[in-house]
């Protein structure tokens, strides 16, 4: 059986756009899913506000599933859309849009889950302070959408990007390489930004009178936990509109793939490190606010211990672009 | 279910209400596409949150491996109706693509606006 580039091509938007959905749908399809066992919980252990936590249920559902219809759209894009010119760059590029659109919204999917879930659990303890509750979870979860907004603008550079200029070998790799940085890169802070709104849903019901200090511990935790998702972008940034000399060596294509794959995979501990770092700091300040600054300064040295992998792996995807 | 009603009135009417300003400012500076875009997405968007809040007694009072599945079976369910809005900009150029994918997060963003709004608000009184 032979392929052709014509072949190709529609077979690449089917594969590209089933990667995006079909990763894309993991991440909500799990946090919706824990976020209603949590409701559960809340519901069991509070009968008597049960619209409300139904209420709190549906919008950080809400909130989780734009991950995944974020994932709807690329999918669609691949499938509909007509791609003038028919090379092998195409091919790579509706695959690595696929796979960055794919990758990228399981972690914002679970993270946006597990902050609804830990808002349902607290108005379950707190009734009273249903608004701070909630505002902190729609805000917390919205954050932990921005991973899978990295990755949205990824796949979007990458099929609105003309590359006809450019020389099929290494592109080819370098393309498919930015799909797995930016994709890879932005599950690990996706999930622990989910982790780090989640205390301070919590952090909120068990101490309203911290629900404050927690936003604002909560904003820097997240802040710094999201670091590797933008080294991911940054490399994939890099492999898109960097000029690469032509060669028909499969050695330097193999760099930039490698380039892509080290950020994207070396970014996933460190954010999730990071988040838990932040999830403990957040709570313990929810409960001890008189040491906010100490739990502050513990909290962002251990994220700086945990975020020295992802700057490991973002060196080394340096040196495979600019010096191997 | 009466409250997941009223929640699902408020952020619906919003997100049609300031679909439709929005819309017809652009249908007065003459960008006509974005206009049906914001709208047809948005239209889409509401009916997403209503099917959402409907399956949720479904999803209550089970285990987590049911609860799982119930789940991604909605989420399909769901994004097979998200589907046609994205078609229909991608294959009609009546409908500006962008203005579509805006217009399907639009209940997403009345959430956050409300809730935002309402932090301000409260800051401000506070200060006074």
């Amino acid at each position: 059986m032979e392929f052709y580039l014509q072949d190709w091509v529609p077979m690449a938007s089917y594969i590209g756009a089933g990667l995006a959905m079909g990763f894309g749908a993991i991440g909500s399809a799990v946090g919706e899913g824990y976020t209603a066992s949590e409701a559960t919980v809340a519901i069991s252990r509070n009968p008597k506000i049960s619209d409300d936590i139904l209420k709190m249920m549906l919008m950080g559902q809400a909130v989780a599933e734009s991950a995944s219809i974020f994932g709807l759209v690329i999918a669609m894009m691949l499938l509909f859309s007509k791609f003038p010119h028919q090379t092998w760059i195409t091919v790579s590029v509706l695959l690595a849009s696929g796979i960055s659109m794919g990758l990228g919204a399981i972690g914002s999917g679970i993270g946006s889950g597990i902050t609804a879930g830990s808002a349902c659990k607290g108005l379950a303890r707190q009734p009273g302070f249903k608004d701070s509750i909630q505002m902190n979870m729609l805000v917390g979860s919205s954050v932990a959408q921005t991973p899978a907004i990295f990755s949205l603008v990824t796949s979007l550079i990458l099929i609105f990007s003309d590359f006809s200029s450019h020389p099929v070998s290494p592109t080819w790799a370098a393309i498919l390489g930015a799909g797995f940085a930016a994709g890879f890169g932005a599950v690990g802070s996706g999930l622990g930004d989910g982790l780090v709104a989640g205390a301070a849903c919590e952090g909120a019901a068990r101490q309203p009178l911290a629900a404050k200090t927690t936003l604002s511990t909560m904003f820097l935790g997240m802040a710094v936990t999201e670091t590797t998702a933008i080294y991911g972008l940054l490399v994939s940034f890099i492999l898109i509109f960097r000029e690469v000399p032509a060669t028909d060596a499969l050695a330097p294509a193999m760099a930039l793939l490698a380039a892509g794959l080290c950020m994207g995979i070396g970014a996933i501990g460190p954010g999730i490190g990071e988040g838990f770092t932040a999830r403990s700091a957040v709570t313990w300040i929810a409960r001890n606010e008189n040491h906010t600054a100490d739990i502050t300064r513990v909290m962002l040295v251990g994220q700086a211990v945990s975020e020295s992998t992802g700057i490991y792996s973002l060196v080394i995807a340096l040196v495979l672009i600019f010096v191997v | 279910m009466e409250g997941i009603r009223q929640t699902q009135k408020k952020y619906g009417s919003a997100a049609l209400s300031f679909a439709i300003i929005t819309g017809f400012i652009f249908y007065l500076v003459g960008l006509v596409p974005i206009c049906k875009g914001l709208i047809l997405g948005t239209l889409f968007s509401i009916l997403n949150f209503v099917l959402m809040g409907e399956t949720l007694p479904m999803r209550i009072d089970r285990s987590k491996r049911s609860v799982f599945v119930i789940a991604l079976g909605s989420i399909f369910f769901r994004y097979l109706l998200m589907a046609i809005p994205i078609v229909m900009a991608i294959r009609y150029e009546q409908y500006d693509l962008f203005a579509v994918i805006i217009g399907i997060f639009m209940v997403q963003l009345m959430l956050l606006a409300d809730h935002l709004l309402k932090f301000f608000k409260d800051r401000i009184k506070y200060k006074n």
